[in-house]
């Protein structure tokens, strides 16, 4: 066993952004999956570059920033942030390489078998093709095009961030070798990918770029084009600063972004084979390393597959789309306060609709005993039917109080045009908390009944985002309990700007409790194990990064308490470490659905608690930002979750198992029966909706007329 | 709809608070909802006088919002107190008019005894835990920010009470006027506190041993009910380990490891020694920190007014009890007081439909019984207006500043020349109803110390009849009565006077 304080080693922890590269990398293994339909695997491959995207303009920016700031100060794995760019390095380039391999040796090969037949450069269409989009560029691209030539008089222009463009070498007609530098953006409000005509079934697609390309000549009149090619850059121009990184780092990159050249290019992707003395050009003008420029085999930012997935007509190399299932104890038309006021209603998302909670609000907007509707709002959809039911309370003369969290990373302008919205519809909307994200999923409907004021709440795991809530899988409870109430009263007073209560009775808030309240669960099992009693943890979250939470959980498992976590995406935490971390497995679980749900276990000396909760074992959820955790306490809800954790640890199809090396390897299914935990809950869902629905006894001939309450 | 809401506001001096109180039938009263702010008004008070303009309009902001929480539950009434900060600020009615202009509500103020009656109340709303603690021995302790309380229970009646100005914030504020170094700190505050408190033990503790302490303040009991719940019992070491909690680290580490705002760290401290220093004084062994807050007495008052509440506790007796100890403490005759009370009680009872009198006026009677003549402690020939000087000084907890003059007057004018409405010099603040039941009750007093001059308690089955503008008081007594009756021809003019009722004494010889 280790000493005491040894647990905090850095050689027991990995490095964050290698453990999200790892991640990546599980999406991508989905679109390398021969098992999986070929436009979905289409799909998975676009989420791999869209989440490198992100990962670069905030991970990687924020690591140079370190750098630049010369802020030395090593991570969880005592690796300082020039010897983690060092190693993305490598890493991101072997990942991208494998993307691009996956593109070109499988799945384009798959798509001509299947009749779609992507054409790779313009030069490979026949004539009448060539026709169709020289056609095409004049009437439809031309006039959005804003071609930039550079020569002396004129600077270098401002290329937008996460672009795509092309870069041209251009030579001015019957001159004297001297050659220019033109770029053109390829425009964002056209489709990028452009179907050509076709005589017969098979259909044949076009990239924009490539059009564009062919078409360079007409831009540039007077000149005659050496060579072109597409280039996309990223800048770190992500002036927030990231809330991930430590209070003293915040200081220190504070002072420094000042100083910094604004959106400095961090990512440079080219063509490969683009032209040496263009690329000189292109690497000079954006002073930018030779280790950030990606030579790419293959049409640059692959989320255009998430267009291609889009296209009709390939229902068939999809798979089947899934509806989300009724809630049996909410029929539709049940007036939610009487069902709730029956006992706790547990909701599991996507596989049973998020149409209760949406309605949730709608009937409290209509509600004449509803006195006051207090949510918070992270993410919402664009057409969010929540927003306008909270409006139309508001309307209704109701006391709206609506957080909105404007922090929200990329949904900051979206979210400011509808929180406007509901300041004039007569909502009290609060902005977010200076110095800390708003990150809980909670609803507090006060309702004056005729015993005296209920409240109802709901709690929840995922955002109140009526569109993800189909494609997330995410925890809901609906409940009227008493104390978790007032707790919800108090945590809207706290948002509010007031004091925290006295007491709380059943939920425990980041940034205030939420840590040590972990930390003592965790604790608690370590205890009980020492006394020889039952010990076990199952914990499930996006990802696990904080030290004191590993730190607890190594100190727990070594005295023998039984750990099985089930982490989505990054984790710092290293398995089947001797004497260490040999009773803590983790698994991941990556399939259509993305896991979010955040469900934690404690065996308690076989009283076991079941918490579920807004908060990942991350720093930055536990320390700079609002989240609730909140008990599960109804004994058949609580039985509910122990099945979903025990399906999801049973999974041997979509999980991939962390291997001491640091690998995740998918489990050993030798002897066994195939199992897939997200196909599983989608039978169990449609199941529970017919079976209950059919308990409800035979249809009578009867009508039942309408009566006004 | 069944329930009723109240809103009870408490403009406090570092804090504003609101709570919403639901009352449904039964007798329940359920706290729904709980604001607080940190607003510092009480520093401004004490030390310039006057309450800030930025700190006026940060007050009427937070009210404003109190008010649109308050509407948004529908509440059916409101109350809002203000405590030292606004009762002690110059320009006291300015404040008040300026925030019911801008914000709707209208902030009574409290004085020191009426404020502590109701911190006192809302010990008492915590319920049984209460009425179980103060059958024994056992003493409050409600620490504000401009002073503190202590009152003594026996049996589980009030028997004294006394304010010492050892508010937290003004000690605080004194620590940082002698800008004392922070391992000063403890020595001065101790220095400061031990001062009064030596005082007052010899004053009214004497040998008195006290088994349990209730503590009220808005400062470290949140801190102990968070640590220790509602209902635990604690001893000093708790709050000494508190106090070395935050005398061994940074004011930093120490917010961080109690929870609580930074600026809050030494008022805490200062709380906890407070507390350390009393317990120890007394030599309670166990105490109680419900979390009562002020809030919860105005609820409860609330309640009992309207006739929502049945109350378990008996506060009239408290009052009269504590009248009962002030009279001891000036040789006043037990004996004589009852007889008097009994008098007094009897006369205004039945003539219910000619002075229009309600309860609270009668306890006032009954004050003024109790006290009529403790001035003769200092003079047997200026009795009255000594005794009006010693009530006037005596803090009697519960009755406003309005009522406690009320009752001084009575003392006074049962033996000096009733002084007529207008006639008034400067310092006296009764308006013109105060100044009717003052006369209403002088001459009821009047007359029933006229009816005990020998003192001998003579008249002990007094019986009263109000018949066409006769009141007939008749006595059941073998004694001689001719120094009663002589002195009963003397006092009845007056009260002729003010009811227009001649009062007869018939004596009924049963032989």
């Amino acid at each position: 066993m280790a000493e005491k304080n040894e647990y905090g080693d850095p050689k027991y922890y990995s490095n964050r952004e290698l453990s999200w590269v790892l991640f990546d990398h599980r999406v991508l293994n989905e679109a390398r999956d021969k098992s999986i339909p070929l436009f979905d695997r289409l799909k998975f491959l676009s989420i791999t570059a869209s989440n490198l995207d992100e990962f670069f303009m905030i991970r990687v920016a924020s690591l140079q920033d370190m750098v630049n700031a010369k802020y030395d100060k090593p991570d969880i794995a005592g690796l300082k942030p020039a010897e983690q760019l060092q190693l993305l390095d490598k890493a991101i380039h072997q990942l991208v390489e494998l993307q691009y391999s996956t593109y070109n040796r499988s799945l384009v090969p798959q798509l001509r078998q299947n009749g779609l037949q992507v054409i790779r450069q313009h030069e490979e269409l026949t004539e009448e093709e060539a026709d169709f989009v020289d056609r095409y560029f004049e009437e439809n691209v031309y006039p959005v095009l804003t071609p930039m030539a550079l020569d002396s008089s004129r600077p270098f222009p401002l290329i937008r961030n996460k672009t795509l463009n092309i870069a041209a070498l251009v030579q001015k007609k019957g001159g004297k070798g001297e050659m220019d530098f033109a770029t053109v953006q390829v425009p964002g409000v056209l489709s990028r990918i452009v179907q050509l005509p076709s005589h017969d079934k098979s259909r044949k697609l076009i990239l924009l770029e490539e059009i564009i390309e062919r078409n360079m000549h007409k831009l540039f009149l007077n000149y005659d084009i050496v060579c072109a090619h597409p280039y996309r850059i990223m800048r770190n121009a992500d002036l927030t600063i990231e809330e991930d990184e430590a209070a003293d780092l915040l200081k220190e990159i504070e002072r420094v972004l000042k100083k910094r050249q604004w959106g400095e290019a961090i990512r440079l992707e080219v063509e490969a084979g683009m032209d040496k003395r263009l690329l000189k050009i292109l690497r000079e003008e954006l002073h930018i390393d030779e280790s950030y420029i990606y030579k790419i085999d293959g049409p640059l930012d692959l989320t255009v597959l998430m267009k291609m997935y889009g296209l009709e007509g390939f229902d068939h190399l999809k798979s089947p789309g899934y509806t989300p299932q009724p809630v049996p104890q909410l029929p539709a038309g049940c007036d939610l306060f009487d069902e709730i006021r029956k006992g706790d209603i547990l909701l599991h998302h996507p596989y049973q609709t998020f149409e209760p909670v949406v309605d949730f609000i709608r009937q409290a907007a209509r509600d004449p005993e509803v006195l006051a509707i207090k949510q918070t709002l992270y993410r919402v959809s664009g057409n969010s039917p929540i927003i306008k039911a909270l409006a139309l309370a508001a309307e209704n003369g109701k006391q709206v109080t609506v957080l909105v969290e404007l922090k929200a990373r990329f949904d900051e302008e979206n979210n400011i045009v509808w929180a406007k919205m509901l300041e004039k519809a007569g909502c009290h909307v609060i902005y977010g908390l200076v110095g800390l994200k708003t990150h809980c999923k909670i609803t507090l409907v006060v309702r004056r009944e005729e015993d005296g004021i209920r409240r109802y709440v709901h709690l929840g795991t995922g955002n109140y985002n009526d569109a993800t809530a189909k494609l997330y899988t995410d925890i809901g409870l609906l409940t009227c309990s008493e104390a978790i109430g007032e707790d919800a009263t108090a945590v809207f007073n706290m948002l509010s700007g007031y004091s925290e209560p006295l007491v709380w009775n059943r939920l425990s808030l980041a940034p205030l409790w939420l840590k040590d309240k972990f930390l003592y669960l965790i604790d608690r099992e370590r205890r009980y194990a020492l006394e020889g009693r039952p010990a076990r943890i199952i914990a499930k979250m996006n990802s696990l990064c904080d030290k004191d939470i590993i730190e607890a959980l190594y100190k727990a498992g070594s005295v023998g308490v039984k750990i099985d976590l089930i982490v989505r995406g990054i984790c710092c935490l290293k398995v089947g470490i001797r004497g260490v971390s040999e009773n803590i497995t983790v698994r991941s679980i990556v399939g259509n659905f993305l896991e979010h749900s955040r469900i934690f276990y404690f065996e308690n000396d076989e009283r076991y608690e079941i918490y579920c909760g807004s908060a990942d074992w991350m720093p930055r959820n536990l320390e700079r930002r609002v989240e609730i955790l909140f008990p599960i306490d109804n004994p058949d809800l609580k039985e509910k979750l122990v099945h979903i954790l025990d399906c999801l640890l049973e999974d041997n199809e979509k999980a991939a198992v962390l291997q001491p090396d640091g690998s995740y390897e998918h489990p050993d299914r030798r002897g066994k029966a195939p199992f897939r935990a997200q196909a599983e809950f989608c039978r169990e869902a449609v199941e529970y909706a017919g079976k209950l629905t059919s308990d409800a006894g035979p249809a009578t001939r009867t009508f039942t007329p309408e009566t006004h309450r | 709809m069944g329930s009723r809401i109240f809103a009870a506001i408490d403009v406090g001096s570092f804090e504003l608070t609101m709570k919403i109180f639901e009352f449904t039938g039964k007798g329940n009263m359920k706290e729904v909802d709980c604001i607080q702010k940190r607003l510092d008004l009480g520093t401004d008070t004490y030390f310039n006088g006057k309450i800030s303009n930025e700190k006026m309009d940060e007050l009427c902001r937070a009210l404003s919002e109190f008010s649109e929480k308050m509407h948004a539950y529908k509440a059916d009434s409101c109350k809002a107190y203000g405590t030292s900060a606004i009762r002690e600020t110059e320009n006291t009615t300015i404040v008040q008019d300026q925030i019911a202009q801008r914000t709707g509500i209208r902030v009574d103020v409290l004085s020191n005894s009426e404020q502590r009656f109701l911190g006192y109340k809302a010990i008492a709303s915590r319920g049984e835990n209460f009425s179980r603690i103060i059958e024994e021995k056992t003493a409050i302790v409600d620490i504000g920010g401009g002073s503190i309380q202590l009152s003594l229970f026996d049996n589980d009646t009030l028997v004294s009470t006394q304010n010492l100005r050892l508010g937290v914030l003004r000690l605080q504020e004194y620590i940082n006027r002698f800008s004392a170094r922070s391992s000063q700190v403890e020595m001065l505050i101790d220095e400061m506190a031990m001062a009064q408190l030596s005082i007052y033990k010899k004053l009214y503790l004497k040998d008195r041993e006290i088994q349990n302490l209730i503590v009220m303040d808005d400062y470290i009991s949140p801190l102990m009910v968070r640590r220790h719940g509602v209902k635990a019992t604690l001893e000093t070491a708790d709050y000494t380990a508190v106090r070395h909690l935050i005398r061994n680290g940074s004011t930093t580490q120490a917010a961080l490891a109690m929870g609580i705002p930074e600026e809050k760290v030494p008022l805490v401290f200062i709380s906890a020694l407070l507390v350390e220093r009393i317990a120890e004084l007394m030599g309670a062994r166990h105490i109680w920190a419900p979390g009562a807050a002020l809030c919860d007495g105005i609820a409860y008052e609330y309640a009992e007014k309207a006739g929502l509440l049945q109350g378990e506790h008996d506060f009239e007796k408290d009052i009269v009890a504590c009248a009962t100890s002030i009279s001891k403490r000036y040789m006043g005759s037990k004996k004589r007081s009852e007889t008097l009370e009994n008098i007094t009680t009897t006369i205004f009872d039945s003539m219910k439909k000619i002075h229009g009198l309600g309860r609270r006026e009668r306890l006032y009677l009954r004050l003024a019984s109790i006290l009529h003549d403790c001035g003769k402690y200092i003079s047997m020939v200026n009795i009255g207006e000594n005794s009006y000087q010693i009530i006037m000084a005596t803090e009697i907890i519960g009755l406003s500043h309005l009522e406690r003059e009320i009752v001084a007057n009575v003392a006074r004018f049962n033996y000096s020349r009733f002084v007529y409405y207008g006639q008034q010099s400067g310092s006296s603040g009764l308006d013109q109803d105060s100044f009717l039941i003052v006369a209403k009750l002088t001459a009821i007093l009047r007359l029933a110390t006229g009816l005990d001059r020998s003192h001998k308690q003579k008249l002990t089955g007094l019986k009263a009849s109000l018949k066409d503008n006769r009141l007939v008081l008749t006595v059941d007594t073998q004694e001689d009565i001719t120094l009663e009756k002589g002195f009963f021809a003397m006092k009845e003019a007056f009260f002729k006077e003010v009811f227009s009722v001649e009062p007869v004494l018939k004596q009924h010889k049963n032989l």
